[in-house]
This record gives structure tokens, sequence and C-alpha cells, in this order.
């Protein structure tokens, strides 16, 4: 059923007036819940979550955002969307209250229902007392979480995410993919656009992955990082000679150090871990270590070829 | 050991909104409110209120002084002259000048500079939208604080003349509609023009002495060109005078209260006056308006 679909595209396409192909007869959908919208700088993510807000118009093809059709009403439809930009986007001069409070007026809200949720939501992401301070004194944690709040101070259907990890601290960063995290418990669907696998696996149940204006992989998250997984193996030394014996029984590895190689897993991971354990073991080295490695976007690109 | 960062993040629960919401015209009304309420200083700081106010009691000083002298040389009938006339008071508006040169700017660079156009158009709002939201706001500022004195001027003489309210107000009556089309005219073609300048830049200092300076050096352009032409030649009035920016909209005053252009103006009794003037104020209005909306039309 359509309405059951956070986005939808059909042969979608979108070329830049320069001659850019930024979309290429892109076909998804996209189940509503956490989304992850996957690929590397230049993929054509925030091209896409353009013409999700209906910025931009397709040189071809359609889209279709929680149900309802861009094309038909592309001013109509942003009133069911909430977009966080990547970049910085607030008024240093104005409190948080008062710009989320706007935003939320100029979504539709009454102006008195907009300055009671801007204080909600302000407050459900952490800002309840910094809230009528100027957003120029804000850390760079404290103004994305503001641009978060007022993404859902009209209680939108879905978010657009666009990077909402980018330029955050270790300890930023985990209280913003909480807070994405939560989102879906909150009735509210979101595609997160990143190039950080590792934030879609922590928050999102779904993967859609571009690559040159182009779907490269659509599916659950789980489905993606078994396909895409490597290990991290840690022995005493040898770690050639592992990497050689590995590949006589059909087993990619690369050498990263003499200690230090990355084993690939294709298929069986229960039947990979068995043979680097009993292989190790065979060689007489001591196993340090054993670990999923997390492989960034790029290395996935260069791994899949088209 | 987990070092907190500013603010932290607590559970609070999530409440969906079920209240009233508006549609994109709810989207429109707000954007023009709160340009409005921007503009005033209205929620803001003492600061930003000052200027706005201070210079609408300014604007107002003629008429009151204008009122107070009407009463108190009611009993002198020797002394019965007028000091202002409704379509000189246009004129005194002029004094907004640098009131727009701070506002127009302020209304549109900060959002530009700042990167909030990309948040403002992810709302049910075009780029149409936001140019008549700022054109119209500016207009309707405008608009108020010149008619507001020019209505301290009218019900002010309306009682202290000696002929009496009833009379005054017959004598005056085609006075109701013209000096509320001639304040128009100005406020439109004023708030248009200055937001167009505005727009070309991020900066508000540099959008606000841009408006200034349009109107200082075209006004002297425009003098100098007129009196080149030798006496004579600004005695019959000069086409040249069109070229002075802020002259056009006084201009355009003449022809709504006098049905021609003030012979004592720059443009004077030039021939064509009249048409050129209409011409000039349409194509600044339709150009600063044209400009806005190419600059606005697609936001990265």
């Amino acid at each position: 059923m359509v309405d059951d679909l956070l986005l939808r595209t059909d042969r979608l396409s979108l070329r830049y007036p320069g001659g850019t192909l930024a979309l290429d007869e892109l076909t998804v959908d996209v189940p509503r819940g956490s989304v992850g919208l996957v690929g590397a700088n230049g993929a054509g993510k925030t091209t896409l979550l353009r013409l999700a807000l209906g910025q931009l118009r397709p040189t071809a093809g359609a889209i279709e955002v929680v149900g309802r059709a861009v094309a038909e009403d592309p001013i109509g439809v942003r009133a069911h969307i909430g977009f966080m930009p990547e970049h910085d986007c607030l008024p240093p001069d104005q409190t948080a209250a008062d710009v989320v409070a706007t935003l939320g007026e100029l979504a539709g809200l009454p102006p008195r229902a907009a300055r009671q949720r801007a204080s909600e939501v302000l407050d459900l992401v952490g800002l309840d007392e910094a809230r009528f301070r100027p957003i120029g004194g804000f850390s760079t944690g404290m103004r994305q979480r503001t641009k978060l709040a007022q993404a859902i101070v009209a209680d939108p259907e879905v978010v657009l995410l666009d990077e909402p990890t980018a330029g955050l601290d270790p300890i930023g960063r985990e209280e913003m993919l909480a807070l994405v995290g939560r989102l879906a418990g909150f009735g509210i669907s979101a595609l997160v656009a990143t190039h950080l696998l590792d934030d879609v696996q922590r928050v999102c149940d779904r993967v859609v992955m571009i690559d040159g204006g182009k779907l490269r992989h659509t599916g659950a998250t789980q489905a993606l990082l078994h396909r895409t997984g490597a290990l991290r193996v840690q022995v005493s030394d040898g770690a050639a000679h592992l990497a050689e014996v590995l590949g006589a029984d059909g087993v990619a590895a690369t050498v990263i150090d003499d200690a230090t190689l990355d084993v690939r897993i294709d298929g069986d991971e229960g039947r990979v871990l068995d043979l680097v354990r009993d292989r190790a073991d065979d060689l007489g080295l001591a196993l340090y270590a054993l670990t999923t490695r997390r492989t960034s976007l790029d290395e996935l690109f260069v791994d899949q070829p088209q | 050991m987990k070092v907190p960062s500013a603010g932290a993040v607590y559970d609070r629960g999530y409440r969906p909104y079920e209240g009233e919401r508006g549609g994109r015209g709810a989207s429109r009304a707000a954007l023009v409110r709160l340009s409005v309420r921007r503009a005033l200083g209205l929620r803001r700081s003492w600061r930003q209120k000052v200027l706005p106010w201070s210079l609408l009691a300014i604007a107002s000083i003629p008429a009151v002084v204008n009122v107070g002298v009407k009463y108190l040389t009611r009993d002198t009938p020797a002394a019965d002259f007028d000091l202002i006339t409704f379509r000189e008071y246009v004129g005194v508006s002029t004094t907004l000048l640098l009131f727009v040169a701070i506002t127009a700017p302020d209304m549109v660079c900060p959002d530009r500079r700042n990167r909030v156009l990309p948040l403002i158009f992810a709302r049910p709002l075009t780029g149409n939208d936001y140019v008549l939201a700022k054109v119209g706001a500016l207009t309707a500022i405008l608009f108020g604080f010149s008619f507001l004195p020019q209505v301290v001027l009218f019900v002010g003489q309306m009682f202290v003349v000696r002929g009496g309210a009833l009379d005054f107000l017959t004598e005056n009556a085609e006075v109701l509609w013209q000096v509320p089309l001639a304040v128009a005219l100005f406020s439109l073609y004023l708030a248009s023009l200055a937001l167009a300048i505005s727009a070309a830049t991020a900066r508000r200092v540099v959008g606000g002495a841009a408006l200034l300076a349009t109107v200082l050096v075209s006004a002297t352009v425009a003098t100098i060109l007129v009196r080149a032409g030798g006496e004579g030649f600004i005695e019959s009035g000069n086409l040249w005078g069109l070229l002075s920016a802020l002259d056009i909209p006084l201009r355009m005053s003449d022809l709504v209260f006098l049905g021609h252009v003030d012979p004592e103006s720059l443009v004077g009794g030039a021939t064509g006056a009249g048409i050129g003037v209409v011409l000039v104020y349409a194509a600044v209005v339709a150009g600063s308006l044209g400009y806005l909306v190419y600059r606005y039309r697609q936001v990265q």
C-alpha cells in the first residue's frame, strides 16, 4: 500500500543545468521507519532530499513522499515533512526558543501553539535550560539539536536529516544518534542521509545506498552489514602467512601489518570465523583479537563494483 | 569517564501535535507577521524598538506642530495659513528613508547570511511567497508610519479650524482617498526598491549603504544634469529629473493630489513629465519585484 511508504521513486532522474547528472533513473520503494540514505559525497543524497521537498523538479521520473506525489503538490507536501540541513543554518542573534517557534509558525502552527511546541521539543532534545540563550553561544552539538528540534516542531510525518552527526564530537554524536533513534517511537519516520555507515547501523533499520546517482543497494541494515562485513584479526605475528593459508581456503585477506589482517566475509560468517581460528592454531599463532571491522562507505564502494 | 556536554538529553516523552494546523496561507501570513514583528522590534530588546518608534515620532512632529499652531491661531484670521499640506506631508515621510535603510536589509540579509533560507523553504512557502511577504510587510509598516501622521494632521485640523469639523471634512473630502493612495504608492515604491537593493547582498551594512547611495547619487546626478541645461531649462523642467530615485514617488503624489507634476520640482513642467513619472515609477517597482523574484527563485 502506497501510504505505508516513506519514499517512492520511479526512474527518478535529475540533471543540473551545468550538465551534472545527480540522479540517474533511481527507482526505489522505502517503507516507513528509520531509513539510512547512504552514499559518498556527491552520490546524490542531498539532491534526493531536495527533490523530496519539492525544491527541485526532476528531469524525468516521479517521486512520492509519505504517499503524496511531489509533482502534484510540491509545496503542500512540505507540510508533512521536517528538514534538518547539513550546514549551519541558525541565526546566531536569536534564541533557540524564538527560532524554533518561528519555524513552527512558518510550518502552519498558530503562534501560541508554535511557542508551546518549541518549548516541548527543545526540552525533548535537552535544551530546556538553554532555549532562551542566543544560538551564537551554542556548541556544535547544541546547534545540531536545535536543528533537529525545528525539524520536528510541527510534528511531521517524516523528517529528512542531512548528515545529522556532522562535526560532532563523540559524545555529541552519541546524543544525536540517540535522539534520531527515538524518532520512530514518536511516530516520525526518518530518512537519514549520511556517509557514515556506522551511524546507519546504529539507528536505521533500513538502508538505501546510492552511488553516482544510481541505486546501489536497498534493504534491511543487518543484511547490508552481513554483505559488507569484514573481520579485523590480530595475531602475535605472521599475519602474511595466515593470509596466504586463508587464501588457499578461498577466503580473501588483506595484510595490514605483521600482526594484523582484514579477512573478508563472503557467505557463511560462522565458517569464516571457524577457519580463521583453526588456521591460526595450525600455524601456532596466538590469536589476540577477532572483531567485526567497521567498514567505511568508501571502502564498501571500492569493494563492490557496479 | 564520560564527560557531559553542555545540556543533557532527558527522556521527557513526546506528545504528537493534534491542534489546529494552517495551510500555505497560514505560512504566508506567519512570514508577514514575523517580518513586521522583527522590523518594529516587537518581542525584541528595547534597543531594537528605539529606531522604528523614534522615527514614527519624528515623522509625526510636523503634524502635531501644524495642528498646534492652527489651534493657537484659530482666533486670529490674519494668521490663517497652512503650514503644510497633505501632499507636502508625503514628502515629510522621506525622513523614513533612514528607517528603510536599516530595516530592509535587516529583513532579508540575515536570512541569506545565516543560511536560514533552506529552512524557510522547507516549509510550505515558495520564493514568490517570501518576496510578497517581505515587500508586503515593509510596505505595510511604511504605510502605517506615513499614514498615521496624516491622520493626526487631518483629525487635528478638523477640530481646530474655525469653520467647524463638518465643514472641514466636506471641503477636504477628496483627501480621504488621495492621502491613502499617495502614501500607498510611496510605501510600495520605497519598500520594493530598498528590498531589491538589500537582496543583492548578504551584509546588512552594505545593503543599507547601497540604498542611501542610490538615493543620494541619483538625486545629485539628476540635479547636475537638469542644471547643465541652464536657468531656462530649470524653469521649464527637465526629464533628467526622472533620474532622481526618491523624487519619483513624490511626483506620483503630485499626480494624485494635483493631477500634474509640481512645476517647482526637478522634472517640473517638462513635456510628458506626468507620463514619464508614471513610467519610471512602474519600471522601478516592476524591476525591483522582478529582481526579487529572480533572486529567490531557487534557494540552495
